[in-house]
């Protein structure tokens, strides 16, 4: 299992953590982080803090994500980003989307 | 027992030999005068020497002395044959180098008894030599392994000469084999490492751990690794080999680029000072955790401290051993001892804290590993990348068939091979984007011919996925190539991922990164990220090129 899945003990925030590589590769197992179980889910956090190589497909997915679950999820969180990915994000302005902490 | 018999009256020998047989000494040897007397002992090492005074030529008196010096290592006993029984010929007889005498006529059981009790001596004597010689061997051995660590120790544990002069530092030299180091190293963010470190006891078995050490830190410091995991990992390689009950003290620190801020892990040392010009004391950084090789990896915390100093501020990290060290009334120095020491002596040194410790330190007093350094907040000049380039330019290609898209991974592979350079650590995050970016699209739209606009739903989203794979399967031909190829002047990584379909118009490829779409901001993170991109031969050949200089790190 490569990706992490943490659902908070009220339910509300689902915190998802991404391995070292966050690629195309991720997008059926990263899809099923938020798939069920997300009833009371009002804010989800993606922790990229062990995330050394990510690319636009990556992106796409966190975009993807935020669609999906937009009408529930009034919080979406990208938080430990290393410099080089904090670097993407931001050429990307993923700012305007992603609370990036 | 050898015994020789040396008497010029052939009815004494004859006499003294069956006395001696009959008594189980059946080793005797016979010489009629005292040069021949030499001459045999020198060839036989007898084990006791009977001795007769007044013989023709050299009298015993004069013999005695050369024979003890034939055997100067292990005890001969000398017993003199003598009818003079006056005080002065008898204390003549023990002063030349006799050990004892018997009379004439002889007694036969005062004879036995005497040789019996030198006999005991001579093989004490024997035994103490041969244990000597083991000893001595014993000893060279050891000498000559110390020798080889010491060697070894010498080149792993100087201190970086080129870094050396950015701290000001006093530890007894390795060849003593203490139990503390201190390290410098830079980073590649051209700032610097400090690491000092106190094993557990002392001597070659607490030094044995500096090697592995120093290695990792060398490592890490090459890799640019925060100082937090820079602990977790020794945390790590200590817990493997280092014996229970054996640990490392260890302040780690980091000092950024501009010299002045400063990370620091503290595990098990006493506080660092960190003090103005005018010795004022602004901020102690405790040990916040356990020291290194005593937590199970998942117990360990890895957090550090960050402090932003001002130039000529100091920060003075010490071992144990100068605190811990006591004066004539048994009063350990302790940390407060010290920080008075620090703030009474503005822009106090390491040499001016030693002269302070020696006049403190009870007369005599063995003292303990004592080792400390002082880091002054500076402008540190360095450069940023610290890793050698390649001399030589290289090229390497990895070439992907249609029956290999679904498992392979060029990409990953690309990045590992160029990962084994240290030069390019820092550029390996916005490579992977890049040549991932580039590959998949040659894969997705040049070979699969996908259409992004799938991707603006999250249902199409999926689908396109879906798709992909299926296409993958349904392959009958197709290949993509991914070259990387390094050329020196001036150092730059140039990609070129080759794909064997049709080529699109690259005109309508979409680039805005702030897209609101699922897709199209590949392209332009690719402008982005590396110094010159373009489509080539129709879309089907994408180039994209790294300038390899400080600016990337």
């Amino acid at each position: 299992m490569s990706l992490e899945r943490v659902l908070s003990s009220d339910g509300k925030t689902l915190t998802i953590v991404l391995d070292d590589k966050f690629d195309f590769s991720k997008v059926q197992e990263f899809r099923d982080t938020y798939s069920d179980d997300i009833d009371r889910v009002d804010t989800v956090v993606v922790d990229l803090g062990n995330t050394e190589y990510m690319d636009s497909s990556a992106l796409g997915m966190l975009l993807n994500m935020q669609k999906t679950l937009k009408e529930q999820v009034s919080e979406f969180q990208i938080v430990n980003s290393r410099p080089s990915v904090a670097k993407i994000l931001q050429i990307s302005r993923f700012d305007k989307k992603f609370t990036i902490k | 027992m050898r015994i020789l018999i040396v008497d010029d009256e052939p009815v004494n020998r004859f006499l003294l030999s069956h006395m001696l047989e009959e008594n189980g000494f059946t080793d005797c040897h016979e010489a009629e005068d005292g040069e021949q007397g030499l001459a045999m002992a020198e060839e036989l090492v007898p084990d006791i020497v009977l001795l007769d005074v007044v013989m023709p030529g050299m009298s015993g008196h004069e013999v005695a002395p050369k024979l003890k010096a034939l055997q100067t290592d292990i005890y001969l006993p000398i017993i003199f044959i003598t009818a003079l029984d006056d005080e002065e010929s008898l204390v003549k007889c023990l002063s030349v180098g006799g050990d004892d005498f018997v009379g004439k006529p002889f007694n036969k059981t005062i004879l036995s008894a005497k040789l019996k009790a030198h006999a005991r001596i001579r093989m004490l004597s024997k035994r103490a030599y041969k244990q000597n010689l083991e000893l001595q061997f014993h000893q060279q051995h050891i000498e000559r392994e110390h020798a080889i660590v010491e060697h070894i120790f010498s080149n792993v544990l100087t201190l970086n000469q080129r870094l050396a002069k950015y701290i000001d530092s006093h530890l007894a030299p390795a060849s003593n084999f203490n139990g503390d180091m201190l390290l410098i190293e830079r980073s590649p963010g051209a700032g610097l490492y400090i690491l000092l470190g106190d094993f557990t006891g002392h001597g070659l078995a607490s030094a044995i751990g500096a090697l592995p050490v120093t290695r990792a830190f060398q490592t890490m410091a090459e890799k640019g690794i925060s100082v937090g995991e820079m602990a977790e990992t020794l945390n790590k390689t200590l817990l493997d080999f280092l014996p229970d009950g054996m640990f490392f003290a260890a302040a780690i620190i980091e000092v950024n680029e501009n010299g002045r801020t400063l990370d620091i892990w503290n595990g098990g040392l006493p506080h660092l000072i960190l003090f103005d010009s005018q010795g004022k004391i602004k901020k102690r950084f405790e040990s916040a955790h356990m020291a290194l090789g005593i937590l199970d990896p998942e117990d360990f915390e890895n957090d550090v401290v960050r402090f932003e100093a001002d130039y000529d501020d100091q920060v003075l990290g010490y071992t144990d051993g100068v605190i811990e060290l006591s004066n004539d009334d048994g009063v350990m120095l302790s940390e407060e001892g010290l920080e008075q020491w620090v703030e009474s002596v503005p822009g106090v040194s390491t040499a001016q804290l030693m002269q302070k410790i020696e006049q403190y330190r009870a007369v005599g007093e063995q003292d303990d590993d004592i080792s400390m350094f002082i880091y002054k907040a500076q402008e540190l000049g360095l450069k940023k990348q610290i890793a050698t380039l390649p001399e030589a330019p290289f090229q390497l290609s990895v070439s992907v068939g249609y029956t290999q898209f679904a498992r392979a991974n060029p990409v990953s592979e690309i990045i590992d091979l160029l990962s084994g350079q240290a030069a390019f650590h820092g550029l390996r995050s916005n490579i992977f984007t890049v040549i991932s970016e580039l590959y998949n699209n040659a894969l997705d739209h040049g070979i699969l011919k996908l259409d992004s606009e799938l991707k603006t739903s999250p249902d199409g989203f999926m689908e396109y996925f879906s798709q992909r794979e299926e296409r993958i399967s349904n392959l009958s031909e197709g290949h993509i190539k991914v070259s990387v190829e390094y050329s020196v002047e001036p150092p730059q990584l140039h990609f070129t991922v080759h794909d064997s379909g049709d080529g699109f118009d690259t005109s309508t490829i979409k680039s805005e990164v702030d897209s609101d779409e699922n897709y199209g901001r590949g392209v332009a993170l690719v402008n982005e990220l590396c110094d010159h991109f373009e489509y080539q031969q129709n879309g089907t050949v994408a180039v994209a090129k790294f300038l390899i200089d400080q600016d990337c790190w």
